[in-house]
């Protein structure tokens, strides 16, 4: 039984330890590195405005939404853009992960153009 | 065999948990900022800055059909990719914000938000504090949409709350309640319960002249930037509030600092003041149905000369100023037998220019300046707004100055 309360324990601390490992960022496009496949944001949170490097994942994309232009549908599509595509000044906002010493996203939401 | 007897239910709570956390994870891990991340919303309903105080929405826009459907335009193209073609804040866009945008069917929520709060929102985005500091994402509107289709855009967004009615504080009174508060534990003494200046303590301030509590609900306000016969700003409002009103009262107001028959709420945190002055003009509709707000501009003061001292002097007699004020400023102008009287019918005295800490309004040559460009409603005191050409108003500002005791050195401590 006590194994039993141990592996429980066990897991429920791995998959709360992932799962926090999560964070919502979001801010103004600073700079895009293509080649690196980074973009940079200014983000403020808690007070503080700081320049944070967002690593697109491998196989990660950038998405703006756009309304449906199918019949009957009017909601809001998804639009794939390349991440070169994004121009500083334009708002995104992501869902990061640490790796190292890095933020890691594997999407990247267009909030507004401008 | 006790332990035992609660390990199973107790293992059962573990994965229950487990799942909830699972499927709800809460986000703890720092931000890129180092900090904490705070899952909360965290939408403060703080109250719209000064510059803002005054941007009451026309109560018709509300329900103007024609509003709502211009602001559905605007709102589907610009608003819902966050906020949701519900309105519901779970717009695609919005979802991985940090700091969620609003859900406009939250009826709670919305009808704490005041008319004025909106539309800094809708203005400033989140470029500005507290919600900058928060993280929000919110675009600034102001350089892309008029006044008019932001209003359009609150109209359709307040559809979603179900409320039929317009979105002002009589409708929604939770919206001004901590002001309402505030005024219950600060004000009621003098101003009454109802805001009508019939409080208990009040007559007794002044008793049986003027000045009197100031009615609330009316439209005579004495303090004003703005034009003879204008409700004032909300700045004036705050400006009132913060200096209190200097004038010689009865024996219960010995006790107040620089012979103010108002108290200076200086030490009230600028925030509770704001939030106070939010339900002192929901008393009065009147601030709702003014389309514009005009204020008196005042000039840079100029230097003072004898020449301009000397224009000041003619002025004063040719304004009739000393047929009240007196020849030398010490109200000694009103012929016996004619005695000078306020709105109410109360006896009411010239101010005594040659004490200029006394002045209702302030003694800052700026102070006096407005003063004479707006009058004191309700008092004999008229406004020379239409008659006075501004220079002509500095010089009688300075020369006015000049009749105190401290020959018109009227600093910033005066205030």
């Amino acid at each position: 039984m006590k194994r039993l309360l141990l592996i429980a324990v066990t897991m429920v601390s791995a998959v709360g330890i992932a799962s926090a490992d999560e964070a919502p960022i979001s801010g103004t496009v600073k700079s895009v590195d293509p080649a690196a496949q980074t973009v940079t944001l200014e983000a403020t949170a808690k007070g503080k405005t700081r320049q944070v490097v967002v690593h697109l994942k491998p196989g990660g994309k950038v998405v703006r939404f756009t309304r449906s232009t199918a019949p009957g549908q009017t909601g809001f599509v998804e639009q794939a853009v390349a991440l070169a595509d994004l121009k500083p000044g334009w708002i995104v906002s992501a869902v990061t992960k640490h790796e190292g010493d890095k933020e890691v996203a594997e999407l990247v939401k267009i909030v507004l153009e401008r | 065999m006790g332990a035992r007897r609660w390990s199973i239910p107790g293992i059962a709570v573990v994965i229950l948990a487990a799942a909830l956390w699972i499927t709800d994870p809460p986000v703890t891990r720092a931000d890129p900022n180092g900090e904490k991340h705070e899952d909360e919303g965290g939408h403060a309903h703080v109250p719209a800055p000064l510059a803002y105080a005054d941007s009451h929405v026309p109560i018709s826009v509300w329900t103007d059909p024609k509003m709502i459907a211009r602001g559905k335009e605007i709102y589907t193209t610009t608003c819902a990719v966050c906020h949701g073609d519900a309105g519901d804040g779970k717009g695609p866009a919005g979802l991985a914000l940090p700091l969620k945008p609003s859900d406009f069917r939250d009826k709670a929520g919305l009808a704490e938000m005041r008319d004025n709060y909106w539309f800094w929102r809708v203005s400033e985005g989140g470029q500005v504090e507290p919600f900058k500091s928060k993280g929000s994402a919110m675009p600034p509107w102001k350089d892309v949409l008029s006044v008019e289709d932001r209003w359009a855009v609150m109209a359709y967004q307040h559809t979603f709350s179900g409320h039929q009615g317009p979105h002002v504080p009589w409708e929604h009174p939770e919206s001004v309640q901590v002001g309402h508060d505030i005024f219950t534990m600060s004000c009621v003494a003098c101003h009454g319960v109802q805001g009508k200046g019939d409080g208990t303590v009040g007559a007794t301030l002044s008793p049986r002249r003027a000045p009197q509590p100031r009615d609330l609900t009316s439209s005579e306000f004495k303090l004003r930037s703005t034009p003879s016969g204008h409700l004032p700003t909300t700045a004036d409002l705050f400006r009132t509030l913060t200096e209190g009103i200097r004038a010689e009262g009865g024996p219960l107001t010995i006790g107040l600092r620089g012979y103010r028959i108002m108290p200076s709420f200086r030490h009230m945190p600028e925030e509770q003041r704001l939030e106070l002055l939010e339900y002192v003009k929901s008393l009065n509709k009147a601030f709702w149905a003014r389309t514009e707000v005009k204020t008196v501009a005042i000039p840079a003061p100029p230097p003072v000369t004898a020449e301009r001292l000397a224009r000041g002097k003619q002025l004063y007699a040719d304004a009739e100023c000393l047929k009240c004020h007196g020849a030398t400023g010490r109200r000694d102008g009103t012929p016996a037998g004619e005695e000078l009287k306020d709105h109410l019918g109360f006896p009411i005295v010239a101010t005594d220019l040659t004490k200029s800490a006394r002045f209702k309004s302030g003694a800052r040559p700026e102070d006096v300046y407005r003063t004479l460009m707006t009058g004191l409603s309700g008092t004999p005191m008229p406004s020379y707004g239409d008659s006075l050409e501004s220079d002509q108003a500095w010089d009688l500002v300075y020369y006015v100055l000049s009749l105190s005791r401290d020959g018109g050195q009227a600093t910033e401590v005066k205030r």
